[in-house]
């Protein structure tokens, strides 16, 4: 079987969406349960339609373990936890649409749940912070004692790299964070609604230079959902289908060393390639983009890295407007994840559902026939793409 | 902002050398290839990135390095001094604070290494703009 037989074989049919953002008193189980029958329904099926179950985990995991108890999904075909950070997402809708394209399933629910935020007011970012420090012992110890904990700084150095590279500035990094902003006051579904200006964008704290407050993601609680069938049973199913046209990974595993490309290409490259390859696609061909947005430069190295500008340009590309409403290439519709809400691969994913069915409301997107979806994790370690559309192959 | 770094088996050899103001890392004895001492994490590499060899050695590096990036981390406290990846002479990476005025840097400005005992531990190294 080619690759490209597969295109198309596989379509998403239903999306569930909890209540998402600041919502308290729910356990991660208690979202994934909801999102998957929030997703069943959506498609018309009922849960014992369902043979096959994949689930991610944020930074409250092991919860969707329960589920298959919790919802009574007895004899599943198919019952896998899949792990590659951010790109989980993406990942997961590939494996999904093999595991129907291949006959192992008929229906594959795909879910993904977290709930890092205990209580109004509580810390955030605390969840995300590395643990309380230890005796600063070997080499760990140096690392350590270097202050690079989590993520925020390592994506720091990416995007002062770029920026010495190429001359991208803040500015352009601001241009992300204000047209994605513009997408969220749309979208009823999204956290942070009030526009903000490019000076609100430069007047936004340092959270570790070169990036700002507005540069960074939210933390959401939540889950969503995703049923995936095949092209035939989903035309007979309650809601437009959205056909997995094509789809890759890319896995950097940068050296540390001279020649290493950190901070300058991503695993986009490949996996974009990857993607449109099988799904018989070039990037102008895309109407709709919904990228992986943990910061507003992982946007930015992502559009260059699947070829949207020349490289070094997504700063400038950005700054045209483009990625806005009424911009050449609306992206991250749903205000993403800097200001929609923050459940890694399933924002950009829920959101490239409803704008391919057509169903963004006061955000659509007008021309949807084909929406590029992005994951991507670790720092720039791990990258998934996946092609929808409303049309068959 | 930090306490003081001890040392551990694997790393005695490194602070040893670095107590006398001498940058170790390694070089694998199969094929030659140069490797950081850890990575940005602080693991250590138990296998050569380029052959797979375990035959890791500690060779003396020359301390010569120039700046790939960097960055300030800002807390209640202020911001913190800066902290880069810098590129030794010998094609390694490392992460490493740098004692240097962060208006100032520049990736590819020339840096030599030098080391400090935060809290009065182990010796780490830092890198500061070649005079």
């Amino acid at each position: 079987m080619a690759h490209t037989d597969v295109s198309g074989a596989a379509a998403i049919a239903g999306l569930g969406i909890t209540d998402v953002g600041k919502v308290y008193g729910r356990t991660t189980n208690e979202f994934a349960a909801d999102a998957v029958l929030r997703a069943v329904a959506d498609a018309g099926l009922g849960i014992r339609d369902i043979d096959g179950l994949l689930t991610s985990n944020g930074m409250t995991g092991g919860g969707t373990f329960q589920l298959p108890d919790t919802l009574g999904m007895r004899d599943l075909r198919l019952n896998v936890t899949l792990s590659a950070a951010g790109a989980t997402a993406s990942a997961a809708i590939q494996y999904g649409a093999m595991a129907v394209a291949t006959g192992m399933c008929e229906a594959v629910v795909y879910v993904h749940a977290d709930a890092p935020l205990s209580a109004p007011g509580a810390s955030a970012s605390s969840v995300y912070a590395a643990p309380p420090s230890t005796p600063l012992e070997g080499f760990r110890g140096v690392a350590r004692a270097n202050g690079l904990l989590g993520a925020n700084p390592l994506y720091a150095l990416a995007t002062r790299r770029h920026m010495e590279r190429y001359g991208t500035t803040t500015e352009h990094l601001g241009a992300i964070a204000v047209a994605q902003r513009a997408w969220a006051s749309r979208s009823p579904l999204a956290t942070m609604r009030d526009p903000i200006t490019l000076a609100d964008h430069q007047a936004s704290r340092w959270i570790v230079e070169p990036l700002r407050l507005l540069d960074c993601c939210l933390v959401s609680n939540g889950g969503v959902a995703f049923v995936i069938t095949s092209a035939e049973r989903a035309r007979d199913l309650a809601q437009p289908p959205v056909y997995i046209w094509g789809w890759g990974q890319g896995h950097p595993a940068y050296s540390i060393e001279r020649g290493c490309e950190f901070g300058l290409v991503s695993g986009a490259v490949r996996s974009g390639a990857a993607a449109m390859g099988m799904a018989g696609i070039k990037p102008t061909d895309v109407d709709v983009c919904e990228l992986y947005d943990c910061y507003t430069f992982t946007v930015l190295i992502t559009l260059e890295d699947y070829g949207f500008c020349a490289k070094g340009e997504g700063g400038p590309f950005a700054a045209s407007g483009a990625l806005a409403p009424g911009g050449s290439l609306p992206t991250n519709t749903g205000g993403g994840q800097l200001s929609g809400y923050y459940l890694w691969g399933v924002t950009p994913l829920s959101e490239a559902v409803i704008q391919a069915r057509g169903q963004g409301g006061a955000r659509q997107a007008p021309s949807h026939d084909v929406v590029l979806v992005s994951g991507n994790g670790g720092v720039l370690d791990f990258h998934g793409t996946v092609v929808l559309s409303p049309h068959t192959k | 902002m930090s306490g003081p770094v001890s040392r551990d088996e694997a790393s005695a050899a490194f602070f040893d050398a670095a107590a006398s103001g001498q940058l170790l890392i390694r070089r694998c004895a199969a094929c030659g290839h140069w490797q950081a001492p850890y990575t940005r994490g602080g693991v250590a590499l138990d296998r050569c990135a380029q052959c797979t060899s375990e035959r890791l050695e500690w060779a003396p590096a020359s301390g010569d390095a120039t700046l790939v990036t960097w960055t300030v981390v800002h807390s209640r406290e202020g911001a913190a001094p800066p902290v880069g990846v810098v590129e030794l002479a010998e094609g390694p990476w490392l992460t490493a604070p740098l004692d240097a005025d962060p208006g100032g840097l520049a990736a590819g400005m020339a840096l030599v290494v030098g080391f400090s005992r935060p809290g009065g531990g182990e010796p780490v190294p830092v890198f500061r703009p070649r005079p």
